[in-house]
C-alpha cells in the first residue's frame, strides 16, 4: 500500500450524510454563485459569433459585475456558460484540457462535434446535478457549428440559439431580425442587442456585452465589446477625513534585542556572477 | 426515524396523497429610504416594480403621499401594497370628516398600526416606512413591520435593498462609528444627496432596485418630488 | 302643542303633520325635571357644577354621582334620566378609548360629543335595525375638556343636538342659571372666579340650603386634567360665597 494516497478520481460524496445532518438541524446549505445570464450565439457567413452579458449574481445581490462568461475551449472553440459559475467554469476547462490531449494524440485540430459530444456525456453523466447550461460555438474543418447544450445533456445544432434566464428576450430578438449568411458587422450588431435584450429586461444579466467572433483561421474576443450600462455618479465624498477611526487606547512598548554582530558595508560591489 | 440506506440516499418512494398548497403572496422588490430632519423629512423609493427576473414597470415609485405632509413608503406585495394604500385613504378621509382637521403624521403612523396588527394571523406583505411632520413641526420618520410593529426613529431603510441602505446611512446620517465632531445637523440638500447617492449605489448591487429614484421632500407647506435616473440594467 | 299631540306621540319615529316627534320633545321636557348642572368654560379650563338632590337623610350622598369623568381630559355632567346617561356615557369612555387607541393621540371634545349624539339618535320601535333604545334617552349631557382647541364646553340634548357653549346650565333652574349666567360670564373670567360663579348661581336655583355634601363640582385643565372636587375644596370655594 502506497504510503501517501493520491486523490480518487471524480467528485467527493464523503459529507453528504453530515451534511444532510446538518441540513436538519437548522444550518442552511452555502449558496452557489449562479450566473442568472444571457448567452448567445449565431453562425453568419464567415464563421459564428458568441456573445454573453458580465453580470454574476448571489441570490438577488450582484456578485460581479464584470464577469467573463465565454470560455475557451480549443483555438478554434468557445463556449458561453449559464447556471452555477463553478460548474460551467470547471465543465469547460475539463473538456478544454480533454481536447486539448486529443489534439495531441491525433495531431488534428478537434472538431465542434467532438467537444459537443465530450460535454454532453459528461453532463448526463451527472444527470443535471452540474448546472451547466452552454452554448458552443467554433469552427473546424467542416465549417461553422454552433450548438446549445443543456444541463441534464440534450444538446440542439441550430443557426441561432440562447441560453440562461434572458434567453427568452435575446432569442425574441433573433427571431425577429435573423436570417442567414449575414455579414460580420450585421451579425455581431445582431448579437449585441440580444444580450442587451437580456441585460435590461432580466434581473438575472446585467452590466456589459462580451463577443467573440470565430472564423476559419482568427478569433476576435471582445471583452467588453459594449458597455450597456455605465455605472452611476455618485455626487458626494465618502472618503474618510483622517482621524475618523477612534483611537480607544495607545502603549507604547520596547523591543527587547541583543547585538549579535555589526558590519559597516561601504561602496557597492558588484554582483559575483561567476 | 431517518429511512436511509448505507449509500446515505433516501429511499425510492412511491407516489401518494399530496396535498398542494396556495401562496397567496409574491414578492415585488423595490426599496424605501427615509430621513428625519430638523424641520423636514425625506422619502424616497426606487421606480422598478418585478417579480422574479422580470421587470414589471419601470415606473411605480413606491412613496404615495397620504396627507399635505405624510408621506407613506410602501414596499413588498404590490398587490397588497395597492389594498393598504387604498384603505389608508379612505381612513384618512373618514377621519377628516368625522373630526373636522387633517390627520397629523403621528395618527396616520399609530392608525397603520393598527390597520396591520388587525390583520396579524393573514397579514398584508407589506414593509411601511412614514415619513411627515409631527406636531411640534419636526421631522419624523416611523418604520413597521408587516403586522404593525413601529418605532419613530431618526432614519430608516426598508425593501429589497435595506441590508444595503441601512448601514450607509447609519454611517452617513447617523454618524456611527464617526468622532463627535462629525455630528452636525443635516440639512434638506445634505440629506436629498445622501439618500439619491445610497440609491445609486444600492442599484448597483440589488437586482431589485433601479430604473429612477424618486424623492419626497416633506416641510410644512407640503412635498415635493424629484426624480433621478438609475441604472437600468 | 298640547293640542295636537293626540295620536302622534305614540311611535317614536311618528312625526306630526306640523313636523314634529313628539316623543323626543317629551324627552327635552325630562330634562326639566332633573336637578340643575352649570358649566362654565374659561381660557384657564372649564368647570361643570350639579346639585345633587339628597331628598332623605338616609341617603348616602357620595352615591350621587352626576359628574363622570370620560378620559383624562375630558368630563361630563348631567341631568335627567341618570339611569340613561350610563349608556351614554359608556359610549363616550368606549370612543376616546378608541380613538386613542387608533391615533395614539386624545380625542377632541367635539368628537366625543359628536359620538355620544349618533347614539342619542339610535333609537326606535323596530327591531330590523340594531338600535339600541326602544325610546330616546332622557338625559342631557354637559361635556367639558381640553384638547387642541383650548378648553371647551358642549350642550347636547335627547336630540341628539349638540352645541358649543361658554357656559351653559341644564335641568330645573336651568332658566334662571341660564339668565345669571349671562349676567356674570365675562371672556376674560378665570377658572377661579367660574368655580365661584358656578355655585353662587347653582345656590340661587337650589330648594335647598347649598353646602359641600349637596353639590359636585369638578374641573378640566392642562395642568390637572379632570379634576373632581374634594369635601374640602369645596367647602374652601363655598365659604367665599
Amino acid at each position: 500500500m502506497a504510503a501517501v494516497e493520491g486523490p480518487m478520481p471524480g467528485f467527493s460524496f464523503e459529507n453528504c450524510i453530515r451534511n444532510r445532518h446538518l441540513e436538519k438541524i437548522g444550518h442552511k446549505a452555502p449558496t452557489a454563485y449562479k450566473t442568472g445570464t444571457t448567452i448567445a450565439g449565431i453562425i453568419y457567413k464567415d464563421g459564428v459569433v458568441l456573445g454573453a452579458d458580465t453580470r454574476a449574481t448571489e441570490d438577488t445581490v450582484v456578485a460581479d459585475k464584470n464577469c467573463s462568461k465565454i470560455h475557451y475551449l480549443a483555438d478554434n472553440m468557445y463556449c458561453c456558460g449559464a447556471g452555477t459559475a463553478a460548474d460551467t467554469e470547471m465543465t469547460t476547462q475539463m473538456i478544454s484540457s480533454q481536447l486539448e490531449l486529443h489534439k495531441l494524440n491525433t495531431g488534428r485540430k478537434p472538431r465542434v462535434a467532438t467537444a459537443n459530444r465530450l460535454l454532453k456525456q459528461m453532463l448526463f453523466r451527472y444527470q443535471g446535478h452540474i448546472s451547466a447550461a452552454l452554448v458552443l460555438g467554433g469552427v473546424d474543418v467542416t465549417g461553422p457549428h454552433l450548438y446549445s447544450i443543456h444541463p441534464h445533456g440534450s444538446t440542439d445544432k441550430l443557426p441561432y440559439v440562447t441560453m440562461g434566464s434572458g434567453s427568452l428576450a435575446a432569442m425574441a430578438t433573433f427571431e425577429d431580425r435573423f436570417k442567414p449568411n449575414m455579414e460580420k458587422d450585421e451579425a455581431m450588431k445582431l448579437v449585441r442587442d440580444a444580450i442587451a435584450a437580456g441585460i435590461f429586461n432580466d434581473l438575472g444579466s446585467g452590466s456589459n456585452v462580451d463577443i467573440c467572433v470565430i472564423t476559419k483561421d482568427k478569433v476576435e474576443y471582445l471583452r467588453p465589446f459594449d458597455e450597456a450600462n455605465i455605472k452611476g455618479k455618485r455626487e458626494g465624498n465618502y472618503g474618510y477625513k483622517r482621524g475618523s477611526t477612534a483611537v480607544v487606547s495607545t502603549e507604547v512598548k520596547k523591543i527587547p534585542f541583543e547585538v549579535v554582530a555589526t558590519q559597516v558595508v561601504s561602496g557597492t560591489e558588484a554582483m559575483d556572477t561567476a | 426515524m431517518e429511512v436511509l440506506n448505507n449509500r446515505g440516499v433516501e429511499d425510492y418512494q412511491t407516489a401518494g396523497p399530496k396535498q398542494s398548497y396556495f401562496s397567496p403572496y409574491s414578492f415585488n422588490g423595490g426599496s424605501i429610504l427615509a430621513v428625519a430632519g430638523e424641520d423636514f423629512a425625506v422619502i424616497a423609493s426606487d421606480s422598478r416594480l418585478s417579480e422574479g427576473f422580470s421587470i414589471h414597470t419601470r415606473d411605480q415609485p413606491k412613496t404615495y403621499q397620504l396627507t399635505q405632509n405624510t408621506v407613506v413608503g410602501a414596499c413588498g406585495f404590490h398587490g397588497d401594497v395597492l389594498t393598504l394604500i387604498k384603505v389608508l385613504k379612505a381612513r384618512i378621509k373618514m377621519y377628516l370628516h368625522e373630526h373636522n382637521k387633517d390627520m397629523s403624521s403621528t395618527a396616520v403612523a399609530a392608525m397603520l398600526s393598527t390597520i396591520l396588527y388587525y390583520r396579524r394571523f393573514f397579514p398584508y406583505y407589506v414593509y411601511n416606512i412614514v415619513a411627515g411632520i409631527d406636531d411640534e413641526g419636526k421631522g419624523c420618520v416611523f418604520s413597521f413591520d408587516p403586522v404593525g410593529s413601529y418605532e419613530r426613529e431618526p432614519y430608516r431603510a426598508g425593501g429589497s435593498a435595506s441590508s444595503m441602505l441601512q448601514p450607509l446611512m447609519d454611517n452617513q446620517v447617523g454618524f456611527k462609528n464617526l468622532p463627535k465632531q462629525a455630528r452636525v445637523p443635516l440639512s434638506k440638500e445634505e440629506v436629498v444627496k445622501k439618500v439619491r447617492d445610497g440609491f445609486i449605489s444600492a442599484a448597483e448591487r440589488d437586482i431589485y432596485t433601479g430604473d429612477e429614484v424618486v424623492v419626497n421632500i416633506i416641510t410644512k407647506d407640503g412635498v415635493e418630488v424629484e426624480r433621478f435616473p438609475l441604472r437600468k440594467d | 302643542m298640547f293640542l295636537t299631540r293626540s295620536e302622534y306621540d305614540r311611535g317614536v319615529n311618528t312625526f306630526s303633520p306640523e313636523g314634529r316627534l313628539f316623543q323626543v320633545e317629551y324627552a327635552i321636557e325630562a330634562i326639566k325635571l332633573g336637578s340643575t348642572a352649570i358649566g362654565i368654560q374659561t381660557n384657564e379650563g372649564v368647570v361643570l357644577a350639579v346639585e345633587k338632590r339628597v331628598t332623605s337623610p338616609l341617603i348616602e350622598p357620595s352615591s350621587i354621582e352626576k359628574i363622570l369623568e370620560v378620559d383624562d381630559h375630558i368630563g361630563c355632567a348631567m341631568s335627567g334620566l341618570i339611569a340613561d346617561s350610563r349608556t351614554l356615557v359608556d359610549r363616550a369612555r368606549v370612543e376616546a378609548q378608541n380613538h386613542w387607541f387608533t391615533y395614539n393621540e386624545k380625542m377632541s371634545v367635539e368628537s366625543v360629543t359628536q359620538a355620544v349624539s349618533n347614539l342619542a339618535l339610535a333609537f326606535g320601535d323596530d327591531d330590523s335595525e340594531q338600535a339600541v333604545m326602544s325610546r330616546p334617552f332622557g338625559v342631557a349631557l354637559l361635556f367639558a375638556g381640553i384638547d387642541k382647541g383650548g378648553p371647551q364646553l358642549y350642550h347636547m340634548d335627547p336630540s341628539g343636538t349638540f352645541i358649543k357653549y361658554e357656559a351653559k346650565a341644564i335641568g330645573s333652574g336651568s332658566e334662571g342659571a341660564q339668565q345669571a349666567l349671562q349676567d356674570v360670564y365675562h371672556k376674560s373670567m378665570t377658572l377661579k372666579e367660574a368655580c365661584k360663579s358656578a355655585l353662587t348661581i347653582l345656590k340661587q336655583v337650589m330648594e335647598e340650603k347649598l353646602n359641600s355634601t349637596n353639590v359636585e363640582m369638578s374641573t378640566v385643565t392642562a395642568e390637572k386634567k379632570f379634576h373632581v372636587f374634594s369635601k374640602q375644596e369645596l367647602e374652601e370655594v363655598i365659604k367665599d360665597i
